[in-house]
C-alpha cells in the first residue's frame, strides 16, 4: 500500500502537486480516508477502523464480508469499508493514524477516550444517542450501572459500547491435565502449597519440561496472565488496583516479594517452563500438544476448544479442566477472576472527520434492537440458527462446518459474537459455544467467586488529558521496569535481597504520583 | 545577476536530458528526506493531535532533559555505541581481510565458488536471516544440537543478555562478508601488475607483496568506507535488533532506535519525547560524521567531501 503510494509520487511529475498532496498530512487539514456524501437515495458510506479477529481472517480477508454485516447494511441503508490494521502491529498502527490526523469516519477501539476526544480525535456522543439511538439509550436508562461506566466524568459518553449484561463475564483462567492428576491420585490444588505439590509430581512422575507453562503472547508482556494468577493468590495484582477502597500499586507491597519468592524457588526446581521469557503462541501451542505441560491460562472458548480436541487425537485419554483461581490459605476466596465490567471498556467511536453522524449513530444502535442483537449473536435465521422452542439454536453450518471450519471459526465467518464489537453479548451463545462439559464447568467455576473482583478491580474511570499524558509517561518506565526486574528476580539473575531497590527505584519513576492520579479518577468515578 | 541566470539557462537547454534525469533524485530527497524534517519541530514542543504540529505549546529542551535524566538513558546509549563499535571493530576489518584471502587464490573456480556462497546471506531478507537466527538458537536448535554434541549444557541463547551482543555481531558478520568483499576486489583488480612484477623481482615474499602493494592499494577505498561507517556509528540497524530481542535481554540489547520505537509507537504514543530522542541521536551522528572527515582530512588525504 505504502509502497504503491509511493511509486505513484515518484511518477507524479509535478512538484507542485507533490508539496500540495504532502501538506495535507501535515496539518490540521481534514483526513482523505473518510467516505465523501452519498446521493441523497443512495446507502450512507461509512469507514471503519477495527482490528480483524483471527478466526475471522481464516476466511475472510475483511470484515465487510461477514454475513451479518452485510444483512446490517441492507437494514440501515449504509455501505461499511473496513479499514484492518495489520495483525499484530494493531497499536503502532493506531498510533500512527491518529498522528497523521487522518481518521475514518468509525474507530472501534479500546482505550482512553477521553484522551482522543480532548485531543479532537472523536466527538461526544450524547445528544446523537439521545436522538439517534432509542434502544442503546433505553438500555442506559434500565441500567444505571452501565450508564455510570460508560459516562466519563463530566457526564460525556465517547463510544457506543459493547456490553456485557449476561452472567457470562470471565473467560479465562487455569487449566491442568485432569488425566495425570488422576493417574497420580492427586486432588486439584487450591493453595500455592498444593500447587508446589502437584507440579513437583508432574516434574518427577511424569518427567515433563514445563509443569507449569507459562508466558504468551503478547510477546512484549511478560507479567503475562498465568503469572498474574498466582502473584493473585497473594492478594494483590501486577499494577494499579484497589485495596479496602484505595488505589494501591501491587509491584511495590511486600506481598509481591513473597510471590517472587516462590517463583524464583519453583523455576529453580524446574517448575516453570525455563524458556517463559520467550515463548510466543508457536511453541506455547506446541508445549500443550506435544503433552509437555501440566497447567497453564489459557481462554475457555478459544483455548480449551482449541487444545483439547488437538490433545484428544494424539492422546485419547487426555483431559483438561479448569481449576479454581489459587489462593494462599485454604478457604480464602480468590479476589481477582479476570471478571470483565459490564461494559468490556471496547466501543466504537465517531471521529471528527465523519461527515454522516446521525447516520451512523442510527446504524450502530440498530445492534442493540431485538433484530440486530440476534444478527449479532446468532447470524441469519434459517441459515445459521433457527428458533427452537423459543430458543436459538445454531445450525449444522456452524455446529458442524463441512468446510472444515471450527465452530469459531464458522461463527467468524457469519455473525460477531467471539469478540468485542457494538452490541450486547448474549448468553445462549456461551451455552452452545462451549460445547465440551470440560468448557461447561470451568464457566461454573471460573464464575464463582467473580462479584469479588468489583471489590479490588479498577473502575472504568476516565482521566483528563494532562492526567492521561502525564500517566502514562510515568507508567510506561515503570512497567518496562517491573516486565525486565520480575524476569531477573525469577530467574535469579537479581537476587531477591535486592528487592528494597526494585522498590525504591519504582518509588523514582514516581509511581506516588500515578497512584494519585488513579485516586482521583477513582473518587471523581465514585461520585459519578 | 542576469547573465548568470541566462548562463544557466544555456546550460539547461545543452544538457536538457541530464537536468531531467535529476528531476526525479532532487524529488526524492526534498520529499521523503528534506520536508519530513519540518516535523521534528515537535521534539521543542508537546505535540497533541488535536491541536496539529503549530498549535501545540512550546517546551523547550524539556524531553531532551528528560531523556538524559531517564533511568533507561545510559542503558541505551550504552547498548548502541557497544554494538556499533562490535560491528566496527569486528565487521568492518573481515571483509578486507576476505578480500586479500581471496585475491591470493590462483584456482579461478575455487575462488568463484567461495565468493558466491559466501555473498548468498546478503541477498535473503533480514526477517528471514532473524527467524533462522533465532530459530537456531532456540533450546532445541542448531547451536544447542552442536553445543550437546560437545558435552555442553543446551540452554535458551537469546534469553541470556550476555549473548546477545555476539549473537547480533556474528550473523551480521556472516550476513554481509560476501557482499562487501566486492568492493574491495573490485579496487584490487585496479593495481597496476607492473608492481607485482617489479616487486617479484626485487625478491619480494608473498606477504611482502600484499603488506606494500595490494594494502596500499586498496587504502583510500578503505578509509572511505571507514568515514561513512563512523557516520552511521548511532544508526544501529532498529529492524534486525527488534527482531532478535526479547525482554529477557534488553539489558544488553535496547538500543536507541528500539527505545525510540517502543515509546513512541508500540506501547505508549508520546511522540514528542520520542522525536527529541531520535534527534539527539541524529545528532551524535552528524558530529561523528565531520568528526571522522576532518581528522581523515587531518592524517591522510583521503576525504569524503
Amino acid at each position: 500500500m505504502k509502497r504503491a503510494w509511493r511509486r505513484r509520487m515518484l511518477l507524479s511529475a509535478s512538484l507542485l502537486l507533490t508539496i500540495g498532496g504532502l501538506a495535507g498530512c501535515s496539518g490540521g487539514a481534514d483526513g482523505n480516508k473518510n467516505t465523501e456524501g452519498a446521493a441523497a437515495d443512495g446507502p450512507t458510506p461509512i469507514s471503519i477502523w477495527a482490528s480483524l479477529n483471527t478466526n475471522v481472517s481464516i476466511t475472510l480477508k475483511n470484515m465487510s464480508e461477514i454475513t451479518a454485516i452485510k444483512e446490517w447494511e441492507k437494514k440501515t441503508n449504509i455501505k461499511t469499508e473496513f479499514q484492518h490494521p495489520a495483525v499484530g502491529a494493531e497499536t503502532e498502527q493506531f498510533n500512527v493514524m491518529l498522528a497523521s490526523n487522518k481518521l475514518p469516519d468509525v474507530m472501534f477501539v479500546y482505550g482512553d477516550y477521553s484522551k482522543l476526544y480532548t485531543d479532537g480525535s472523536i466527538i461526544k456522543l450524547n445528544d446523537l444517542i439521545d436522538q439517534y439511538a432509542p434502544n442503546l439509550k433505553k438500555i442506559l436508562d434500565e441500567n444505571p450501572e452501565v450508564a455510570k461506566q460508560l459516562k466519563a466524568d463530566n457526564g460525556d459518553i465517547y463510544a457506543i459500547p459493547h456490553l456485557r449484561l449476561g452472567k457470562y463475564k470471565t473467560f479465562g483462567g487455569m487449566f491442568i491435565r485432569q488425566d495425570w492428576l488422576d493417574e497420580l491420585k492427586l486432588p486439584q490444588p487450591e493453595t500455592i502449597a498444593e500447587w508446589e505439590t502437584v507440579l513437583k509430581a508432574f516434574k518427577e512422575k511424569k518427567g515433563v519440561t514445563a509443569p507449569l507453562l507459562y508466558g504468551a503472547p503478547p510477546k512484549l508482556t511478560t507479567m503475562g496472565p498465568a503469572a498474574a494468577n498466582f502473584l493473585e493468590a497473594y492478594g494483590i495484582t501486577n499494577t494499579i488496583f484497589l485495596k479496602d477502597g484505595k488505589v494501591v500499586f501491587g509491584p511495590v507491597e511486600p506481598e509481591f516479594k513473597e510471590f517472587l519468592t516462590t517463583f524464583h524457588r519453583w523455576y529453580q526446581e524446574g517448575l516453570i517452563d525455563p524458556d517463559f521469557a520467550t515463548n510466543d503462541q508457536k511453541t506455547f501451542d506446541a508445549k500443550i500438544l506435544s503433552s509437555q505441560a501440566g497447567a497453564f491460562f489459557t481462554y475457555i472458548g478459544g483455548g480449551i476448544g482449541r487444545y483439547l480436541p488437538a490433545l484428544q487425537e494424539k492422546e485419547p485419554e487426555a483431559n483438561l479442566t479448569a481449576v479454581q483461581f489459587p489462593v494462599v490459605n485454604k478457604g480464602d476466596e480468590p479476589m481477582f477472576t479476570g471478571r470483565s465490567w459490564e461494559w468490556s471498556g471496547a466501543g466504537a467511536t465517531i471521529t471528527k472527520s465523519n461527515k454522516h453522524p446521525e447516520e451512523t449513530v442510527k446504524a450502530l444502535d440498530y445492534f442493540f434492537s431485538e433484530e440486530g442483537h440476534m444478527l449479532k449473536n446468532f447470524g441469519v435465521e434459517g441459515v445459521t440458527y433457527t428458533m427452537k422452542d423459543g430458543y436459538p439454536t445454531y445450525t449444522d453450518e456452524i455446529l458442524k462446518n463441512t468446510d472444515g471450519l471450527s465452530v469459531v471459526q464458522a461463527m467468524a465467518k457469519h455473525f460477531i459474537a467471539n469478540y468485542p464489537f457494538v452490541g450486547e453479548d448474549d448468553d445462549r451463545y456461551n451455552e452452545q459455544y462451549y460445547q465440551y462439559q470440560q468448557q461447561k464447568d470451568a464457566v461454573t467455576l471460573f464464575s464463582k467467586y467473580s462479584d469479588n473482583t468489583l471489590k479490588v478491580g479498577l473502575p472504568p474511570v476516565s482521566l483528563t488529558n494532562e492526567e492521561s499524558s502525564e500517566y502514562s509517561k510515568i507508567m510506561s518506565d515503570i512497567t518496562t521496569y517491573r516486565d525486565e526486574m520480575f524476569i531477573k528476580f525469577v530467574i535469579g539473575a537479581e537476587p531477591l535481597e535486592n528487592f528494597d531497590k526494585f522498590t525504591a527505584q519504582i518509588g523514582k519513576f514516581n509511581v506516588k504520583r500515578a497512584i494519585e492520579i488513579q485516586q482521583a479518577a477513582v473518587d471523581r468515578y465514585n461520585a459519578r | 545577476m542576469t547573465r548568470k541566470l541566462s548562463l544557466v539557462w544555456l546550460n539547461y537547454k545543452q544538457n536538457k536530458v541530464i537536468y531531467w534525469m535529476a528531476l526525479p533524485v532532487v524529488l526524492y530527497f526534498l520529499v521523503f528526506k528534506y520536508l519530513p524534517m519540518y516535523g521534528a519541530v515537535i521534539a521543542f514542543k508537546e505535540y497533541t493531535v488535536g491541536k496539529g504540529i503549530w498549535g501545540s505549546e512550546w517546551v523547550g529542551l524539556q524531553h531532551f532533559q528528560d531523556f538524559f535524566q531517564s533511568y533507561y538513558f545510559w542503558r541505551v546509549l550504552k547498548n548502541t555505541l557497544i554494538l556499533s563499535f562490535y560491528q566496527l571493530l569486528f565487521g568492518f576489518p573481515a571483509p578486507i581481510l576476505l578480500a586479500l584471502l581471496l585475491n591470493e587464490l590462483r584456482h579461478e573456480m575455487f575462488k568463484r565458488t567461495v565468493q558466491t556462497v559466501s555473498y548468498i546471506p546478503h541477498f535473503i531478507s533480514l526477517v528471514v536471516i532473524c527467524g533462522m537466527v533465532v530459530d537456531f538458537s532456540s533450546r532445541d536448535g542448531l547451536f544447542n544440537s552442536i553445543i550437546t554434541f560437545f558435552g555442553g549444557e543446551s540452554s535458551a541463547l537469546l534469553s541470556e543478555p550476555g549473548n546477545f551482543r555476539t549473537i547480533y555481531t556474528a550473523s551480521s558478520i556472516w550476513q554481509e562478508l560476501g557482499f562487501s568483499t566486492i568492493i574491495y576486489l573490485a579496487a584490487l583488480s585496479g593495481i597496476n601488475p607492473e608492481l607485482y612484477d617489479a616487486s617479484m623481482v626485487d625478491g619480494a615474499s608473498r606477504l611482502r607483496r600484499v603488506w606494500h602493494i595490494t594494502l596500499p592499494g586498496i587504502i583510500p577505498m578503505i578509509v572511505i568506507l571507514l568515514i561513512l561507517r563512523i557516520g552511521g556509528l548511532m544508526e544501529i540497524g532498529f529492524e534486525k535488533v527488534i527482531l532478535l530481542y526479547n525482554p529477557n535481554v534488553y539489558d544488553t540489547a535496547d538500543v536507541i532506535s528500539t527505545f525510540v520505537y517502543r515509546k513512541g509507537i508500540s506501547e505508549s504514543a508520546e511522540f514528542s519525547y520520542t522525536t527529541a530522542v531520535g534527534l539527539f541521536q541524529s545528532l551524535v551522528n552528524f558530529i561523528l560524521l565531520i568528526g571522522a572527515n576532518r581528522l581523515s582530512k587531518a592524517v591522510s588525504d583521503n576525504k569524503l567531501f
